[in-house]
């Protein structure tokens, strides 16, 4: 045994392989998942940002083709896929030509062939080509294309043309020199000059297409309408809007008038002068026909719309947006048929697709060929462009998203129709011909004011609650309220959401009155008992432990509660009377008082209905945080304060506040991050109307509900999808600039009131 | 014990021969919860003398100092019997405000403990609290306690730089300044020099001798020759027990009990 004592274990000092082993396993587990996580946090980064890039790309152009038509040509048409362009002459004869191939066919038209052509115009939308003649008729042409599989597995386009019936003018004499033609589906209406100078004719038709129970309906003349008395001046430029009810006429005196046709007749019911003197070199009706793209000396261009300039004003034209200058040629013009994109044309032969919503310019450049015609297809991939001689060209556009843009998600954007230049989130419509309007600032806005009421109510009782919990309330009950805090902070949103929506924004809509009375009352209840209490005599408070206080305080604020409850109808009935609408007499409701008070709305579902139950959500976070601060002030702080002759208060006030600040701060910050993001109380206690007021009595839609409401009716890399992720984005920049400011700012706080 | 009449008693007593139980301990018993800390304790400090309290760690001498002033209130689940008396006034009378109290007895802590703000403020504290905020007082009141606490001279050129920018003794020099800024009558020493250096220790214990003058100091420390050195009288504590309270002479020379000989000559701590 002797030996074994004297001669050690030699492999003692020796670390065991199996220490060694699972030491590096560790290790490189641990590092494996930091760096996961770091690239999951890029991985999610680069999502978003591919979802969201696309928004802020302008359109690529390229060419795609090119073919020889007929010279001369007076109308460019092209059929929905961009394949076969057809163009008219006059005459009796519409030619076709494949891009692909350069194969020209013609169709002939019935009932044209002693046609004398003197005026013609293309509408796109209808695909109708209406023409004037010499001897004063009207008539019109419908060109329509089929696909049809071919022998190749490919797709053959195979064109037909409908020739639609003539009308002989009764008005005015001489061929006709303009014709314009607007068709909606139910009403249609043609506008036709007669003659040149001071003996020109204006007229305007109005024509119905009766449908009968099977094949094509029959088209009826509703009434020739003779306007040159309305015009006081030449006719230059006629359009029909595709409303199929209403006219613009740029006259030789530099006014443009708006005649609108219903079964009375036609009147004039505006003129306006877009260029003073000037006639208009181009005037074209946008995609809806509500808004004219007017193009004045040197280049000028407009968009001038129709909206109501107050409540109860008519619809007139007025001037809505300014383009760049283009020069002084005369622009061809082509319009979407998808959405307000246009074509246009500078003198040099540049041209330009312009988005007269946001006022963009989507792409610019040149094409090759001094254009004379241009035409875009009705899926808005191609358009066509071709010169006097007939040389056509076709270029693919890819655009997918023509309305977004820095200034149509954060700039005032005039959309048609609206009287003024504004922020509005409204990413569906009920027509075709409806714009998407997707500002992201009335839902920044919501998220502020979502989350600034929902501070406004829970920071004070949360620090309160939180300095009262740390510096004044007994160990015991202390260990009962946090774990019930947090009880309260892990309660699912959605249930509390759920809360404010159908149970609590009920009784509050009408009981606002008891909650302002409570407001009031309790705050000054508890100040009053605290102040009586302090003038009692010390032998009568120091029967009260300290940090005990509270039980004889909480029967008089609850009385006070109570109070201020079943005052709320007696406050109503003092404060609140209006006129009551519906019958005249005097009525004490706060939910009539306040939009007659204010002229503001009264919702169910408001601000004060949010802030409370946000409450429920952002209480209990700040609660705990800045309670553990305030908490973990050191001791010998408090205890040298308290030994110099503090007071409790003296104590939070000079010690525990400051030194805690930066804990506090965090705690508000964590605080605001969980309001800023908050959605299912957002969706469920706000109405989500994405308003700009900071009204207490009405909702607002923040980004995130915005977010969780309409994602599920997006179509995936749709422009309303996207720029749903770029709320995110916009979101997510909110609060990153929020806690990188906030963090800076709490360095300073604790740099200050460091303890060493 | 109304507050003035405190003053006025005490402005009449710094003349008048110092009373012998100026603070009387009277069969003092303190609870933790259920364990007893202090029992049946009797002792009486006299006035202007420096009282050490000695004793082997957890013997209680703490607690009993702590009590002096109702430090042990902020504990929580703690109890007591008995009575300790102030000037003949009882510190458990209802009558008695908790913080009239702690500024009638100061009190300086182990750990140094400035609060994160400048040596000024620091200083005047005791009289931002009581809500005076006249300039020419608190700078008088500034002076006078730095220059008693010996630390003036150190530190006048930077009143109003950060407390922490100090050394652990002057920090602890400012600490006594702040004690007594509010001129209290009792000033209670926990370990005042447990965490500083040789040199800082003899500095404090200068102090203490210098202030004895004025104030009525109660001293728990752990060194023996500390408390030989500075102290006027000393109660020896064991076991939360009362063993043996003398002059200081006496306890360090001749202690009448066997155990107070054991643990001064250091048989057992």
């Amino acid at each position: 045994m002797q030996e074994t004592f004297d001669a050690p274990d030699p492999r003692r000092f020796e670390v065991s392989r199996a220490t060694l082993w699972f030491d590096r396993l560790m290790g490189w587990l641990i590092r494996c998942g930091g760096i996961a996580v770091i690239l999951a946090v890029f991985g999610i980064l680069y999502f978003v940002a591919k979802e969201v890039v696309p928004l802020f790309r302008g359109a690529t152009v390229a060419e795609a083709g090119s073919a020889q038509l007929p010279p001369d040509a007076k109308v460019l048409g092209v059929d929905e896929w961009g394949t076969t362009a057809f163009s008219y002459h006059g005459g009796s004869t519409v030619h076709f030509t494949e891009i692909a191939t350069g194969v020209r066919h013609e169709h002939s038209l019935a009932g044209f062939e002693d046609a004398e052509v003197t005026a013609c115009s293309f509408d796109p939308v209808r695909a109708r080509v209406a023409v004037g003649t010499a001897n004063g008729r009207v008539g019109s042409f419908v060109v329509r294309f089929e696909r049809k599989a071919d022998d190749s597995g490919g797709f053959e386009v195979v064109p037909r043309v409908e020739s639609e019936p003539w009308f002989r003018l009764e008005h005015g004499s001489g061929s006709v020199t303009a014709v314009s033609d607007g068709d909606s589906g139910a009403t249609r209406l043609v506008a036709v000059k007669r003659g040149e100078g001071a003996s020109a004719n204006v007229a305007i038709l109005r024509l119905s297409m009766k449908r009968g129970l099977v094949g094509k309906g029959k088209l009826t003349l509703l009434g020739e309408h003779d306007v040159t008395p309305l015009l006081g001046s030449e006719a230059r430029l006629l359009r029909a809007s595709q409303n199929g009810m209403a006219a613009l006429i740029a006259c030789a005196d530099g006014g443009v008038r708006y005649l609108l046709a219903d079964a009375g007749g036609v009147s004039l019911r505006q003129t306006f002068e877009p260029f003073a003197d000037s006639v208009p070199l181009s005037m074209d009706f946008l995609f809806g026909g509500v808004s004219a793209i007017l193009t004045g000396p040197g280049g000028i261009q407009e968009q001038w719309s129709l909206f109501r300039g107050s409540e109860d004003a008519e619809r007139l034209f007025g001037r809505t947006k300014s383009f760049p200058a283009l020069g002084d040629a005369v622009p061809v013009f082509a319009s979407s048929q998808r959405n307000r994109t246009f074509l246009t044309s500078d003198d040099d032969g540049g041209v330009a697709l312009r988005h007269s919503t946001s006022g963009d310019t989507r792409w610019e450049g040149e094409v090759g060929i001094d254009p004379a015609l241009a035409v875009m297809d009705a899926k808005g991939e191609h358009f066509l462009v071709a010169d006097a001689r007939g040389g056509l060209r076709r270029f693919h556009v890819h655009d997918p998203h023509p309305e977004a843009g820095w200034r149509a998600f954060f700039g005032k954007v005039w959309y048609e129709g609206g009287s003024g230049p504004v922020w509005q989130w409204q990413s569906t419509g009920g027509s075709d011909d409806f714009e998407p309007k997707f500002s992201m600032m009335p839902l920044i806005f919501g998220s502020l004011k979502g989350t600034a009421y929902a501070m406004l109510f829970s920071v004070p009782v949360a620090l309160l609650a939180a300095v009262f919990s740390a510096a004044f309330l007994p160990q015991e009950f202390k260990r009962v309220i946090k774990p019930l805090m947090e009880i309260m902070a892990s309660l699912p949103s959605v249930v509390l959401g759920f809360l404010a929506g159908l149970w609590l924004a009920p009784i509050l809509e009408t009981r606002v009155p008891s909650v302002l009375a409570i407001l009031v009352l309790l705050p000054l209840t508890a100040l009053a008992a605290g102040f009586l209490w302090c003038r009692l005599p010390i032998r009568v408070r120091n029967r009260i432990a300290p940090g005990s206080e509270w039980w004889l305080v909480l029967p008089v604020l609850a009385l006070a509660g109570w109070t201020g409850w079943i005052a709320g109808p007696l406050v109503e009935s003092w404060c609140f009377t209006c006129t009551d609408p519906a019958t005249g007499g005097t009525i004490a409701d706060f939910r009539l008082w306040w939009p007659q008070a204010t002229g503001t709305a009264f919702e169910q579902r408001n601000s004060l209905v949010l802030g409370f139950m946000m409450g429920f959500a952002v209480i209990p976070v700040i609660f705990t945080i800045a309670e553990d601060a305030l908490s973990n002030v050191p001791r010998p702080l408090t205890s040298a304060a308290a030994a110099l002759g503090a007071s409790r208060w003296h104590v939070v006030r000079t010690i525990l506040l400051p030194v805690a600040s930066a804990g506090i701060f965090s705690a508000l910050m964590i605080g605001f991050g969980r309001a800023v993001g908050e959605t299912m109380i957002m969706v469920m206690a706000t109405g989500n109307t994405p308003i700009t007021e900071w009204n207490l009595f009405n909702g607002m839609r923040t980004l995130s509900a915005n977010i969780a409401v309409e994602l599920p009716e997006a179509s995936v890399g749709s422009t309303h999808y996207r720029a749903l992720f770029l709320g995110a984005v916009v979101l997510f920049a909110m609060t990153f600039v929020m806690n990188t400011a906030a963090e800076l700012l709490r360095q300073r706080l604790r740099e200050r009131n460091r303890i060493v | 014990m109304p507050t003035t009449a405190t003053d006025s008693e005490s402005s009449t007593k710094r003349t008048a021969p110092t009373r012998a139980d100026f603070i009387r301990v009277e069969q003092f018993s303190f609870f933790y919860g259920e364990k007893q800390a202090l029992s049946k304790i009797d002792l009486a400090i006299p006035e202007h003398q420096v009282t050490a309290l000695i004793g082997p760690s957890g013997c209680g001498k703490s607690t009993l100092l702590r009590n002096l002033n109702r430090m042990n209130d902020l504990i929580e689940g703690v109890r007591h019997e008995g009575d300790i008396r102030i000037g003949g006034t009882s510190l458990y009378d209802p009558a008695v405000e908790v913080i009239s109290l702690r500024k009638r007895v100061g009190m300086v802590f182990q750990k140094y403990n400035p609060f994160a703000k400048s040596i000024y403020e620091n200083v005047v504290f005791s009289l931002r609290v009581a809500g005076r905020s006249k300039r020419a007082e608190l700078d008088e009141c500034v002076e006078r306690s730095l220059r008693a606490a010996a630390l003036w001279e150190e530190v006048k050129d930077r009143l109003h730089e950060s407390a922490f920018g100090l050394s652990g003794g002057q920090q602890q020099r400012l600490c006594i300044a702040r004690a007594i800024a509010n001129q209290p009558e009792i000033l209670l020493m926990d370990e005042p020099c447990a965490a500083l250096d040789p040199t800082a220790t003899l500095k404090i214990e200068e102090l203490i001798t210098s202030l004895k003058q004025r104030y009525t100091i109660v001293i728990v420390t752990h060194n023996m020759e500390q408390a030989a050195r500075c102290s006027d009288r000393t109660a020896f504590l064991y076991m939360g027990t009362l063993v043996e309270h003398a002059d200081t002479m006496k306890i360090f020379s001749n202690p009448s009990e066997a155990r107070t000989e054991e643990y001064i000559t250091g048989r057992f701590s």
